[in-house]
């Protein structure tokens, strides 16, 4: 079986959002960065270092956040960050000063000095999080960075994210499978299926439709609003929440709209552009995959 | 925003070199170690046996220096501590114990840099030997366990080998944990014991005559550490539950020195003589199975390194110990490069 296929990929600075279904390949690849699996053939790079190699120097910029619950049973909070540091080579006293400021960062107070097994599901995300940047490393990884968090540590672990990759120029690789943080924060969007890169594109690009639409909300008769707009030989698709989705390549298709709503006697309440969801894409882009075809 | 609130900053400081970055897992190794009572309990009861052997170097001078008194006519009250006294009581009380022949032939030779030499070498190889190891065996038995199973069962490889740390780094890092306890417990005593013992003597003279003793310390601290060391963390790496590991540590002991001591008894019933009897002990079958027994093999390591056994008497336990150690740094690192 092949984890992974003919991967060619190429990242930007400032942060990227890998997704994929469950047994994409998400994880294989990371731990083909990190050095921690070696490739059955092929080649491949990282931050210019050759990963069957040169794992060492890779690892030593990058900070990897793993997916699973994994700690040193026995150690605080402060500890198993400061540990962590000095596993990249920091001094011991330094790593301790380091890993202090690391935790002020990540909002962490006095619960700091708890043993790490007595944590709740948060705090480990945090002191993992702490155990990734405590090197100031140039590249995060981080694999499910919000799984667990409540909605309100989550955008503040989202907020810290995009501050370390604005303000501090760290390129960061997310992995995740929930698809509004990566429409939060990233810049770029990878998808894998069946191992393969399937889209590498910027997420401004996947907010653009192909054909210019609109999202029509009304006040009354929407169904006779479709009526009129499908005679106009534009693409109308009614939405369960009431709302039409009017899509058509003429340059003038707000007109086409007002006309439509004009001849019908219907009162439009709003008419935004319509944007694809990444959901959309990401279904789209995993469903129309050669092999899931083949599958199907 | 609380005063000490820095937010993030750059790190600005030179890091360690790679060759000491185990040193990390090791402190931490032995700082977790540390917190337990009964490894504290275990390490205090490792030092009373000094006591013993302090008061028996104290006696094995005075033996000494009564015979120098008397060659010159001064014994006075010290006519009964003679040396002959002295191999006569070692050979009544020890004569289970490897080299008490050794010993009562160079007391019989009046040598007396010889005597010290040799009665020094016997007194510290027994107290690596017996008290020693057997506090070994359970100090190792309540560190070592958990070093590599617990890593494994909340995923600490992760952390590990995210960083830049080699597997064999890991290892080494990992390996030096026990290693430490025992050097605590073996090598620096067995060096106070040392110092103790040519504080006692007359004069400084006696360092040259001795001089070796501390390199067999040290070889033979080596000679317990790698093999024991090695397959406490083999077995610790061969599961996620401490308590198995623990259970195996012990077992290969128990075990392997059990039925050593079912096929010697049975060769002693064979013959009609006492257990620990040296036809018993010396017959082919029983040497042969020696080294079936991890604490035998051991054994005859340090009395080959002390020098009370030859390399023709000790090479089943050496070899057995060179087997063991390999066979377990091979399982070892295979199963720390298993791909997680």
């Amino acid at each position: 079986m092949r984890a992974l296929d003919g991967i060619d990929l190429e990242v930007r600075a400032g942060i990227t959002g890998l997704l994929g279904p469950n047994g994409a390949g998400k994880s294989t690849l990371i731990k083909l960065l990190l050095g921690l699996v070696q490739p059955t053939s092929g080649t491949a790079s990282f931050l210019g270092f050759d990963v069957r190699k040169q794992g060492r120097q890779i690892r030593s910029r990058i900070g990897y956040m793993p997916e699973d619950d994994c700690y040193i049973s026995g150690l605080s909070g402060v500890n198993a960050v400061q540990f962590s540091g000095c596993l990249s080579g920091i001094p011991k006293t330094e790593a301790l000063r380091r890993a202090h400021e690391i935790l002020d960062f990540c909002d962490m107070k006095q619960e700091r000095y708890r043993m790490i097994d007595t944590y709740s599901t948060g705090m480990r995300q945090k002191i993992k999080f702490a155990s990734a940047i405590v090197h100031d490393p140039e590249f995060l990884i981080l694999d499910e960075p919000t799984a667990g968090l409540d909605p309100e540590e989550r955008e503040t672990l989202l907020k810290r994210i995009h501050l370390l990759a604005s303000q501090m120029g760290k390129s960061v690789l997310i992995s995740t499978h929930i698809l509004p943080d990566v429409q939060a924060i990233c810049d770029d969007v990878v998808i894998l299926a069946q191992g393969k890169v399937r889209l590498c594109e910027p997420l401004v690009n996947l907010n653009r439709t192909t054909a210019p639409s609109f999202c029509v909300r009304a006040l009354e008769n929407i169904d006779q609003l479709a009526m009129v707009l499908e005679k106009d030989n534009v693409e109308v698709i009614k939405n369960p929440d009431g709302t039409l989705t009017v899509a058509s390549h003429s340059s003038e298709l707000p007109e086409i709209i007002w006309n439509a709503a004009f001849q019908s006697g219907v009162s439009i309440q709003s008419l935004i552009p319509a944007r694809n969801s990444l959901e959309e894409v990401f279904l789209s882009t995993v469903t129309d995959s050669p092999s899931t075809e083949e599958e199907n | 925003m609380p005063i000490h609130d820095v937010g993030y900053r750059r790190l600005k400081n030179e890091n360690n070199s790679s060759l000491f970055r185990w040193l990390a897992i090791c402190r931490i190794g032995v700082q977790l170690a540390w917190k337990s009572k009964w490894v504290k309990r275990l390490m205090l009861a490792a030092w009373l046996p000094v006591t013993y052997w302090a008061a028996g170097f104290f006696l094995v001078e005075k033996a000494i220096i009564a015979d120098q008194l008397s060659a010159i006519g001064e014994a006075g009250s010290f006519n009964q501590f003679s040396t002959l006294a002295l191999t006569e009581s070692i050979t009544n009380r020890f004569w289970i114990f490897p080299g008490v022949n050794d010993l009562q032939e160079v007391f019989r030779t009046g040598d007396i840099p010889e005597i010290r030499n040799t009665v020094w070498r016997w007194m510290l190889m027994t107290f690596f030997r017996y008290p020693q190891a057997i506090i070994i065996l359970f100090l190792v038995g309540f560190i070592a366990p958990s070093l590599i199973s617990q890593d494994i069962r909340s995923r600490a490889l992760l952390i590990y080998f995210s960083r830049p740390i080699s597997r064999l780094e890991y290892i080494w890092g990992k390996l030096c944990v026990p290693s430490i306890f025992i050097i605590l417990v073996t090598t620096l005593p067995a060096l106070c014991l040392y110092i103790i013992a040519l504080l006692m003597s007359p004069d400084i003279s006696t360092l040259p005559q001795t001089w070796d003793i501390p390199v067999r310390i040290i070889i033979a601290t080596f000679g317990l550490v790698l093999p024991t060391s090695a397959v406490a963390l083999m077995l610790s790496s061969l599961t996620q539950e401490t308590r198995f590991a623990n259970f195996s540590w012990f077992a290969i002991w128990g075990l392997g020195h059990g039925t050593w001591l079912t096929i010697a008894l049975a060769t002693s019933l064979q013959m009609g003589r006492p257990l620990f009897d040296p036809a018993v002990m010396q017959s082919d079958i029983v040497t042969n199975w020696s080294a079936i027994s991890l604490y035998n093999s051991l054994g005859s390591l340090q009395s080959y390194i002390f020098g009370f056994e030859t390399f023709a008497e000790s090479w089943r336990g050496i070899i057995s110990l060179f087997g063991i150690t390999a066979f377990s740094m091979t399982i070892l690192y295979r199963r720390i490069s298993s791909p997680m």
